[in-house]
């Protein structure tokens, strides 16, 4: 058990280690991709780009802060595209009917952890896998936001503040990419110096010896998918504000984006390795290439077909590094 | 002549005509939509069951969800049940084709919605180009009156389907009708999704904002690139956005509270349900009809949406006089045919 916990813990960067790692690679990668596409097209580095791209990684990021804790824990949650929408209708409805931004954010935070609540409930208390449990969430939600809500959910109420959450500015910088720093901030916080955190890389590295030394692994994954949700929350206030609307058809292909970023970024799908450090690259690297790829007037299928590329070689060489050092 | 005489002859004047009606009318008709949860098909479906109420005609609607197994296999449950008229949108157009041979041999008529198949005998559905075309030519109309005569278009479209490369490529003609100098300087895909748009719009303003035209392929792609326009801070004067489809609330909203959301060219979804019935009321009495029957569309300008809907801040009502008065064209300026020339 200590060995685990020093495991967990021992993850603490400096440049030498970060350079050494996949962290490091990625930052490479980043700085590589980020250079080329500013020689090709200078528009890439303007104020205005850089200032998309933040905000676009901020959705992403504030979801992906939580998955990978919950990823670490050896657990994955493939509802949280899914309940953005709803999330998004949800507290538009609310917005609407109450004119609260209070209320309205409220009602996001409550309904997203109460489907954090469930997964968690699903898989801890079931034993349902969670790459099961959470598909089978994830087609309830797609099925229950039409119950909810045929139609868009527009805006009637036109609060000010409802605006600013997604499309706001403090000073230079974007409302959403003040948040999502935030909640990567105590996420980060969290995994890194509590120990909390450290328990979640204990879990996810051996639930059974973490049981047999007292520790309740199901409590911990359950704070795991419950946060999860709260930032799926955040996220799905953000994206109805930024669309102004509660869309139903939104968030379809999020959760992979959001997974995709937190396995490029280093996190082992089985769980005990990973940190937060490496997610943030993964969302900047896989949404650099996203706009660059407008940016240079590229065939936008490529989109797609790229990051996938991305994806597999990052595991691919991860894969080859951990083989190395386990020589 | 007594007013009771005259009374009665009428009376009986309109009840051998509503009986020769009432032969004359499938008692039931199955429709199979490819996607229900959709805006666009739950409105079809609103005007199908509308008219089909209004004519006497029981009709029973399956989704297929994406999925032409399903569709199939509700389309077979509805051959075998006997019904009077088949109403498929294709999920799959080379999927449907076995069934309507199946159909063929049970002698139940089937009416197409939305996609042509092959060995088809009708097919209703909209001018895609046309209405494209006819929402280009208005935004070129108003960037001449309000734009001090400059058209730079931002298209958020959707290059994977046919009916939308022809949207797209039918507001550039249409614009350049007006203007000549007329530039697309954005073509983006948007997916179809108001996030998706709202990326990539974000993305490529960022590139170049140089743009004071937004069009979208439906109102989502509109609304998202809108937004993305938004977001980055810059103001709406100068600015005129064109969705496509008027499929739900959201463009009867965003003409509302949008001050660049000038101009929709709409769908009229209910009107595609409507006229897909007359279509299947014709079929079953054997009647000739057209490869395709043109369901009318017409680019709505500010306000002029009250011309069509009514509106009570939670639900829209067709005003069918004022759609049904709308003049379809007899054929489509292009179809995706013409893409592969």
């Amino acid at each position: 058990m200590t060995e685990i916990l020093r495991t967990g813990a021992s993850g603490r960067t400096s440049l030498a280690s970060l350079t050494g790692s996949g962290q490091g690679v990625l930052g490479i990668l980043l700085v590589v991709l980020c250079l080329g596409i500013s020689a090709a097209a200078p528009q890439f580095y303007s104020e205005a780009n850089i200032i998309a791209i933040l905000r676009q990684c901020a959705l992403v990021l504030i979801v992906a802060s939580g998955m990978t804790m919950l990823v670490i824990a050896a657990e994955v949650d493939l509802s949280v595209g899914a309940s953005l929408a709803f999330v998004g209708c949800i507290s538009m409805a609310v917005l609407n009917a109450t004119g609260s931004l209070t209320l309205g954010v409220l009602a996001a935070l409550a309904f997203a952890s109460g489907v954090g609540l469930v997964n968690a409930i699903v898989v801890t208390l079931f034993r349902v896998n969670s790459l099961i449990g959470t598909i089978g969430t994830m087609m309830l939600l797609q099925g229950g936001v039409y119950l909810f809500t045929r139609e868009a959910v527009q805006n009637h109420h036109q609060l000010a503040s409802f605006t600013a959450l997604g499309a706001g500015y403090a000073g230079p910088v974007p409302i959403p990419l003040i948040l999502a720093v935030a909640i990567f901030a105590v996420c980060a916080v969290t995994l890194r110096f509590t120990t909390i955190g450290r328990y979640l890389y204990a879990v996810g590295a051996n639930e059974r010896a973490v049981r047999l030394s007292g520790i309740r692994s199901a409590r911990l994954k359950l704070v795991a998918f419950v946060v999860t949700g709260l930032c799926v929350g955040v996220a799905g206030l953000i994206l109805a504000s930024l669309m102004n609307a509660g869309q139903p058809t939104a968030g379809r292909g999020f959760e992979l984006t959001v997974i995709a970023a937190v396995i490029l970024g280093g996190t082992s799908l089985s769980g005990g390795s990973g940190s937060l450090i490496g997610t943030l690259l993964g969302v900047l690297v896989l949404k650099v290439i996203d706009n660059g790829i407008i940016i240079l007037g590229w065939n936008q299928d490529l989109q797609m077909v790229v990051p996938g590329v991305v994806i597999i070689l990052a595991t691919y060489f991860d894969l080859l590094r951990s083989r190395h050092h386990a020589r | 002549m007594t007013s009771i005489t005259k009374l009665l002859m009428a009376s009986v004047a309109v009840l051998i005509a509503t009986s020769a009606q009432a032969a004359n009318m499938p008692k039931k008709i199955g429709y199979v939509t490819n996607y229900a949860t959709h805006e666009w098909y739950q409105n079809v479906i609103k005007g199908m069951k509308a008219h089909a109420k209004e004519l006497g005609i029981d009709i029973e609607v399956q989704d297929a969800n994406l999925d032409i197994a399903k569709q199939v296999s509700a389309a077979e449950d509805f051959i075998a049940k006997g019904v009077d008229v088949l109403i498929l949108t294709p999920v799959n157009e080379e999927g449907v084709v076995p069934l309507l041979r199946r159909a063929k041999a049970a002698k139940i008529p089937v009416v197409l919605e939305g996609n042509p198949v092959k060995g088809m005998t009708t097919l209703v559905a909209i001018c895609d180009y046309d209405t494209g075309y006819n929402a280009g030519v208005e935004a070129g109309k108003y960037a001449k009156d309000k734009l001090g005569g400059v058209a730079k278009v931002m298209n958020v479209g959707l290059p994977l389907l046919s009916a939308t490369v022809l949207r797209s490529k039918g507001f550039m003609d249409g614009i350049h009708t007006q203007i000549a100098s007329a530039t697309l300087v954005h073509d983006l895909d948007g997916g179809g999704n108001p996030d998706r748009a709202l990326e990539v719009s974000a993305a490529a303003l960022a590139k170049n904002a140089d743009i004071n035209i937004i069009y979208g392929i439906n109102d989502s792609s509109a609304l998202g690139g809108l937004q993305a326009w938004k977001a980055a801070g810059k103001s709406q004067d100068g600015l005129l956005t064109v969705g496509t489809g008027g499929e739900g609330l959201a463009f009867i909203n965003a003409i509302e509270k949008e001050p660049s959301y000038r101009i929709e060219a709409a769908m009229f979804p209910e009107k595609e349900g409507f006229t897909a019935i007359d279509a299947a009321v014709k079929l079953f009495n054997g009647e000739a009809v057209p490869e395709h029957i043109v369901s009318p569309t017409a680019p709505i300008l500010g306000d002029s949406w009250k011309a069509y809907y009514d509106y009570d801040g939670t639900t829209r009502t067709i005003k069918w006089a004022a759609v049904n008065a709308l003049k379809p064209p007899a054929k489509c300026m292009q179809t995706s045919a013409d893409l592969k020339k």
